[in-house]
């Protein structure tokens, strides 16, 4: 079956709508890698409570997306601050790998957590069905476009954030030079906590997106992580804008490559680009070389 | 009871083979290798295709199982050793998610998800059914002891003190004029090659291989044992293995003992004690209980 323009433009939506699901997660990812210098693998189970958040609030509300998105970013808030309080910030003052294994230790009670209480049945959102958009010969899912204005506006927020209040300048301060930022008078403390918070709603934005696309279950969300990680690789760790970046440029080469390797081997793509980028620019297609890697 | 004794005892050896080589790579050399679960899927699975599949000795599995992973892991060695701490983690990662990955699709090779039942138990010719186990037992613990006295051997060797000197300082070792990436690809080899060789064990043990069986938790669960036992330490790869079992197998224990429990429950709280014990080896002993404290 020979595949017409449309089908690939099609793909390519479906790719979009992916890459910027994926967009969310790798920007946590980057974030915490920028202030906090580790890749935190904790990043899935964020995501997998904003889910479970956000169902409970949609389902406490009669199936408020509005709640919903409330729920999930105060779950998946709540969540990373507790994780950066109780599990991180006792060790900040360790090599990276100290966290990196902390944070993974931290996905697995995170997981075993959901497990127990919310169980392992596979839940969905109650959502209407809806026909699809059609523009000419193109579909667009109204979840995925839904989820990808989520993801858009969750983004311009955290960007403008990052950009113009003097928090995002406190923690931009910390990303360029820790000891340098303490020197000046900034509150590190204070403001890592501020980026955790910051974290996990992006997190809990991100499991929303991703219950409505697709299920809620406690695994849910771990099998974006390396996903995200590809993506925040690929843009170059602790580049934002790199992260969005790459996850979109991820989601689509994912979708595009669907008819030539199959089902299975989408998922290895990722990996295969973020090694292909890792040869050509180790430090990322949008980051500038620094001195030491 | 003896049968229930002997399986944890082979399974933990299992573990002692996998965290002597996790413990070359990261606790003489200081490699994070988060995909170590990937080379012990390489060496399961050429067991069971060569003895099941082709129909050959078990022997060419083991030499397969030993050879193809240290080949695989110098390609990876090449990427991702220029590269900081935490990007090897990340590519490791990735492999050992693209191995199980190219499991599931590959069916003609591996029969897919489904995986590959009947790999022979070793002996059971020469030991008669009933002590194949005891013989592999016996096998195993002359194969850790044959890997354990090759790591001494090397770590107190000009090259291990090298090795432990790139884990040290590396910048150092490139102003002396040595090329830290060789070195280190090397060990990565070698360290694969001993998680082949594990799987081998493990596959022709356990009778059958699934892409299941090879999660990226069981890399996590190898880091957890070599991080009780002692980072850097031979000694703590069979403190920690067998410390690591009984977390393991001390929840199924429970789950007989505490009626009413699901299994699904207990396998999530499976998963948080293996979680907490890792975060709170971290964070209060993070050189395990026989390592040395080092700054």
């Amino acid at each position: 079956m020979d595949l017409l323009w449309f089908d690939y433009a099609n793909l390519a939506l479906n790719g979009l709508a992916e890459g910027l699901m994926i967009a969310l997660p790798a920007l946590a990812v980057t974030l915490v890698f920028g202030v906090a210098r580790f890749p935190n693998a904790a990043v899935g189970d964020f995501v997998s409570l904003g889910c479970f958040g956000a169902l409970a609030a949609h389902r406490a509300t009669g199936g408020s997306i509005a709640a919903s998105l409330a729920g999930g970013a105060a779950a998946g808030a709540l969540g990373s601050w507790l994780g950066w309080k109780l599990a991180f910030q006792p060790l900040m003052r360790r090599h990276g790998l100290a966290l990196l294994l902390t944070s993974i230790g931290l996905g697995f009670v995170l997981r075993a957590f959901m497990g127990l209480s919310f169980g392992h049945e596979i839940q969905l959102f109650d959502v209407p069905l809806m026909k699809a958009l059609r523009f000419g010969p193109l579909l667009v899912n109204p979840i995925d476009a839904m989820v990808a204005c989520f993801s858009l506006v969750c983004m311009g927020i955290v960007f403008g954030l990052l950009r113009f209040t003097s928090a995002g300048r406190t923690m931009r301060a910390i990303a360029c030079d820790m000891d340098l930022a303490r020197v000046v008078g900034i509150d590190s403390r204070a403001a890592m906590g501020r980026m955790w918070v910051l974290s996990g709603v992006i997190c809990g934005v991100a499991g929303l997106a991703l219950g409505l696309k697709t299920q809620v279950s406690p695994e849910a969300g771990a099998d974006l992580l390396l996903p995200a990680f590809a993506a925040a690789v690929i843009g170059g760790l602790g580049n934002p804008l790199g992260a969005v970046l790459g996850a979109i440029c991820l989601g689509v080469m994912q979708e595009l490559s669907t008819p030539f390797v199959g089902f299975t081997y989408k998922i290895a793509l990722s990996y295969v680009v973020m090694l292909l980028v890792l040869l050509w620019r180790p430090q990322g297609l949008f980051n500038r070389v620094q001195g030491v890697r | 009871m003896e049968a229930y004794l002997l399986a944890i005892a082979i399974t933990a050896l299992v573990y002692v083979l996998l965290t002597l080589g996790l413990n070359f790579q990261y606790g003489f050399t200081g490699l994070i290798n988060f995909g170590y679960v990937g080379f012990f899927a390489l060496g399961a699975y050429a067991s069971a295709i060569c003895t099941v599949r082709l129909g050959w000795p078990a022997w060419t599995g083991f030499a397969i199982g030993i050879v193809v992973p240290a080949l695989l892991a110098w390609p990876i060695g090449r990427v991702a050793l220029r590269l900081r701490d935490d990007y090897l983690a990340i590519v490791t990662l990735g492999f050992s998610e693209i191995v199980r990955l190219v499991i599931v699709s590959e069916k003609d090779l591996t029969n897919g998800n489904q995986g590959i039942a009947g790999v022979p138990k070793l002996f059971a010719g020469v030991a008669g059914p009933g002590y194949a186990d005891g013989v592999l037992a016996a096998v195993l613990v002359l194969a850790v002891v044959l890997v354990a006295l090759l790591m001494r051997a090397i770590v107190k060797s000009p090259y291990g003190r090298l090795i432990q000197a790139i884990r040290d300082d590396e910048t150092a070792l490139l102003a002396l004029g040595k090329d830290p990436a060789r070195f280190k690809t090397q060990v990565l080899m070698l360290g694969a090659a001993i998680a082949g060789f594990a799987g081998s064990f493990y596959a022709h043990y356990i009778g059958f291989v699934t892409p299941e069986q090879f999660v990226p938790i069981v890399t996590f669960q190898v880091w957890m044992a070599m991080i009780m036992g002692g980072v850097g330490r031979l000694r703590g790869a069979v403190v920690g293995a067998f410390m690591l079992l009984v977390i393991l197998e001390g929840s199924r224990v429970a789950r007989d003992i505490v009626p009413g429990v699901s299994e699904v429950a207990m396998s999530s709280a499976r998963l948080a004690v293996i979680g907490l014990a890792l975060i709170l080896f971290i964070r209060f002993r993070p050189q395990g209980l026989l390592g040395i404290k080092r700054d």
